[in-house]
């Protein structure tokens, strides 16, 4: 079904407000490719002469490549189960009474008030008390910690208002719970769960103190670009490193809504 | 689905939204779940020691020694400030060697984590400059705490093209009003601290003295309205340097040699009332697990291979008195050093160890003259 | 056949545990959360437990001694030091939250209503910026609003001052600037996902009843995207008080925030039972501030 929007006629104001949002948003951001083809070490005006030498530093970056790949492979993970653990709670704080809901949930916040550095350190000192070794899996742990309150906070609003008939039609219909959930409240909440997703993703992949205090010899990107901010001539690899993930997403995004809109063809050729 | 039979698809118009994002999906978590590709060097095996350093010196270049003894690099674990480092490992993170720097020493030692170094099973010790290591507080018992590995200076860089010299080169430069508002200050206590002693004429031995803390603190608090940044991050004071966000800044000699590399008019200033000199080193964990494997890594980087790379690679002084044989007196010139490392340590003031006491007394007042207070 | 079809619509009596469930409103509830719960108990209740024992704590040389005692907090009611920060800390946060909830609103609108099939790229296009480096972003604003930077060689450029402004960086001014821009991202979202929900056809019924576009806004669609407007106002303010790098990096001398002076003391200072202590009166500051928000929120929705 088209979406209607009807009386919604396209908006000029909004539209130019939205394209100068982006623009500002994306103001100092587009300074780190700017500064990664810049043959001068450091990030000021006036430019110095095009290189590429920081590109090819890059390959050569062994550490540098391994934490980005352990931060990829972190956030990811950490994406993920977030979110899996999300969903549950927030359809069950949106839903049902339960004794003691708000304590619970207001309980479930708590990592938002507390300073990264402070969280860090005592879950270290606990992992440390129950003799667990640090890896990128006690990071990923130490990140959902986090993650999770956000992504709480980001389903919550759209399952409270959430329009229950659907999915009683569809329990009508003969489907039991799971596959409702599967095939009615997961599709149709699909933006909500994934700018959870995304937000969770975000959180993880740059996040530092958690990462610091719960990493064992392997480090984060965030940890090994502040690690570096002693040796300005190792600068601008990072804003190589920056400028390819910056990149490789658009690429990623540009390809995945290339190829579902062939997919959208496909079925309304298939009505012919 | 196949991935021949879904590009086919794709081709032909015929893929489901459906079947492409569960494709999609599975190339997604694949990917993720993709080992790392083997990294061969720094693939290192459990039964290496880990050197805790700052970010930037996890590099094979200190380790020809131990390559050749053990075939593989140490493990690295790596840091961004020595406050951190010792946060990490007093919450209970156990790295066989860290590195903190020599007034440090007091306060890492009481902490109980640190063993002091058996320097008999350092086949490079010898060429250690004593005048380095063999300092109060340093040694417990003959063996040393710390032993040194990188030394250097902490003066004023500052434009020449931007700043005005008003006489001879002088710690008033930084207090001069004539740039309020350009100057830059690092901020650890460590360097901060000690240079406002020099300036203010309170002899390194008087330090501890209540006298001493009234003089230095009058004088940092006089400087504060001038100050645009305190920072230890080197690249942003470095960049502001460059940007003539700042005319002058306190800085240690590496900042000078970089930002002379890259073409901007800077000076390392030789401050007629002398420069702070440092000295900075590995100390050795008391739990240490791979104790044999540690010394190992200490006795390589005590070499004169490594201390060369240091010096080449850094400007920092290397503490191995053979490596400077390495370097023609110009090039040790151009980086701040001397064939004689020693006349520059005398030249300057060296910064000694005081009491656990005063190092945190140092540090309050200081964070809160930072703050304004 | 009929055997047959009898067979196959028989369904199986479901089991004593789902019948409970389906009964127990509350219990199926607090399933469905127990694995949140679960970890946010294991890893909450130590880190803050341990802050609130470590703050009666005091110090003897380099030990920390375990008698409890409110000395820290009494310290930190005498030096003015305390309350200027937590002031300051509260200040930027509440500016650069409320000026980028207010900008981002219109943002999240145009996605959710005029976005239209694009919806999923606008979201992922918006959060994209925050996959490069926070640090890295950090610079990139130095590079802006620098001595030397973009911004103040426009101004100059245009004629609009004649000397460079000291006070874009290094400053409070800043701290807000780039923390609201940092942020960004996690407010819009929340808006959007309420604004997002909003049933179309309470629109259209305004419309067929004779509302224009503006009363429609204010009438229906504002009051409904309240709850995320708040979601995304405690989100961001929260966090934002105890922020540490940002000020640290752009901040100035003035721009010192709260978490600044956590830091110092686990650092530097070395007093980790007073930084403690300071972390416990930011948690007590921020949740009060919370409680604000939470009745705010109570007496919007009536």
């Amino acid at each position: 079904m088209a979406r209607y929007t009807g009386f919604h006629a396209p908006n000029r104001t909004l539209a130019i407000y939205a394209a100068v949002f982006a623009f500002v948003l994306y103001l100092p951001i587009l300074f780190i490719p700017i500064f990664s083809f810049n043959s001068g070490v450091y990030v000021k005006f006036p430019l110095e002469g095009f290189t590429l030498q920081w590109y090819v530093d890059l390959f050569n970056r062994e550490p540098l490549k391994a934490a980005f790949w352990n931060s990829v492979k972190i956030a990811a993970t950490v994406s993920l189960l977030s979110t899996v653990i999300a969903v549950p709670a927030a359809l069950a704080i949106a839903r049902y009474r339960m004794p003691g809901k708000a304590p619970a949930v207001s309980f479930m916040m708590l990592p938002l008030v507390l300073p990264g550095l402070i969280m860090g350190v005592a879950l270290l000192g606990l992992l440390n008390r129950l003799g667990v070794t640090l890896s990128l899996v006690t990071v990923t742990i130490g990140h959902m910690v986090i993650c999770l309150p956000y992504a709480i906070s980001v389903l919550l609003p759209r399952f409270v208002g959430f329009n229950r008939s659907l999915e009683e039609a569809s329990a009508d219909l003969g489907e039991p719970p799971l596959r409702t959930f599967w095939r009615v409240t997961l599709p149709c909440n699909y933006p909500g769960i994934l700018a959870c997703m995304l937000m969770t993703f975000t959180i993880s992949f740059d996040e530092y103190f958690m990462a610091f205090f719960l990493s064992g010899p392997k480090s984060t990107l965030p940890m090994y670009i502040w690690g570096q901010l002693r040796f300005p001539q190792d600068f601008p690899s990072l804003l190589a490193l920056s400028t390819l993930i910056l990149l490789f997403s658009f690429a990623l995004i540009f390809t995945s809504l290339r190829l579902s809109k062939v997919g959208q063809t496909a079925q309304t050729g298939a009505q012919k | 689905m196949d991935v021949l039979d879904q590009l086919g698809a794709v081709r032909e118009g015929k893929l489901s939204r459906r079947a492409f994002n569960r494709s999609l999906f599975a190339v997604g978590i694949s990917t993720v779940m993709m080992p790392v590709l083997p990294r061969r060097a720094l693939a290192a095996p459990e039964d290496h020691a880990t050197w805790f350093t700052w970010g930037g010196f996890d590099i094979p270049d200190y380790f020809d020694e131990y390559v050749a003894k053990r075939g593989e690099l140490p493990n690295f674990s790596t840091y961004g400030s020595a406050e951190e480092a010792l946060n990490k490992l007093q919450s209970g993170f156990v790295a066989d060697i860290a590195m903190p720097c020599m007034t440090d020493v007091p306060r890492w030692s009481e902490t109980g984590l640190f063993q002091p170094i058996d320097t008999s099973r350092l086949s490079n010790w010898p060429d250690i400059m004593p005048d380095l290591w063999n300092v109060p507080y340093n040694l417990k018992d003959g063996k040393p705490w710390l032993v040194p590995w990188e030394w250097g200076q902490t003066s004023i860089v500052y434009r020449t093209d931007l700043f005005e010299l008003q006489g001879e080169e002088s710690w008033d430069m930084l207090w001069d009003q004539r740039y309020a508002g350009r100057l830059g200050m690092l901020g650890g206590g460590g360097d901060a601290w000690w240079c406002a002693a020099i300036k203010a004429g309170v002899p390194f031995d008087q330090i501890h003295t209540d006298e001493a803390f009234e003089k230095i603190s009058a004088v940092l608090r006089e400087q504060r309205p001038l100050i645009r940044v305190y920072s230890d991050d080197t690249t942003s004071t470095d960049t502001a340097l460059a940007a003539g966000e700042l005319v002058a800044c306190m800085a240690w000699n590496s900042s000078a040699v970089s930002l002379i590399g890259q073409g901007v008019p800077v000076k390392f200033a030789k401050p007629k009332e002398g420069a702070l000199t440092w000295v900075c080193g590995q100390m050795l964990h008391a739990q240490a697990p791979n104790l044999d494997s540690a010394y190992d890594i200490l006795d390589s980087l005590m070499s004169e291979a490594a201390s060369a790379a240091l010096i080449g690679g850094s400007g920092y002084g290397g503490s191995n008195r053979k490596a400077y044989d390495r370097f023609t007196d110009d090039e040790l010139a151009a980086l701040g050093l001397s064939r004689n490392p020693l006349e520059i340590l005398e030249a300057g003031h060296l910064g000694i160890p005081q009491t656990a006491e005063w190092d945190r007394r140092m540090t309050e007042t200081w964070e809160q003259i930072k703050l304004g207070f | 056949m009929t055997h047959a079809a009898g067979q196959s619509l028989r369904v199986a009596r479901p089991s004593a545990l789902v019948r409970f469930l389906h009964r127990h409103e509350g219990w199926r509830g607090y399933l469905l959360m127990a694995p949140a719960l679960l970890l946010m108990a294991a890893a909450i209740i130590f880190p803050i437990g341990m802050t609130l024992v470590m703050s009666t704590w005091s110090l003897s040389g380099y030990d920390m001694v375990a008698t409890p005692g409110l000395g820290n907090y009494t310290a930190m009611a005498e030096h003015p030091m305390f309350r200027v920060l937590i002031l300051r800390s509260l200040t930027i946060a509440l500016t650069c939250t409320a000026v980028t909830v207010l900008l981002c609103y219109p943002m999240a609108y145009f996605v959710a209503f005029h976005g239209g099939r694009h919806k999923a790229m606008w979201l992922i296009v918006m959060t994209l910026p925050f996959w490069t480096s926070y640090l890295l972003r950090v610079f990139a604003w130095k590079v802006v609003l620098g001595y030397e930077g973009v911004l103040n060689t426009g101004l100059i450029g245009l004629g609009i001052v004649d000397e460079p402004i000291a006070a874009l960086l290094y400053s409070q001014t800043a701290v807000t600037i780039v923390l609201a821009h940092s942020w960004a991202a996690f407010a819009l979202l929340p808006i959007y996902v309420s604004l997002e929900k909003i049933d179309r056809s309470y629109l259209e019924a305004a419309a067929d009843l004779g509302d224009g576009p503006m009363k429609r806004f204010w009438r229906i669609t504002f009051p409904l995207s309240l709850p995320g407007v708040v979601a995304a106002f405690i989100m961001m303010f929260v966090p934002t008080v105890g922020e540490y790098i940002t000020p640290a990096m752009v901040g100035g001398p003035d721009g010192m925030m709260i978490g600044n002076l956590i830091q110092a003391m686990f650092g530097p200072m070395n007093n980790w039972p007073a930084g403690a202590a300071l972390a416990v009166v930011m948690m007590l500051t921020i949740g009060l501030a919370g409680l604000v928000f939470v009745v705010l929120d109570r007496l919007l929705r009536r």
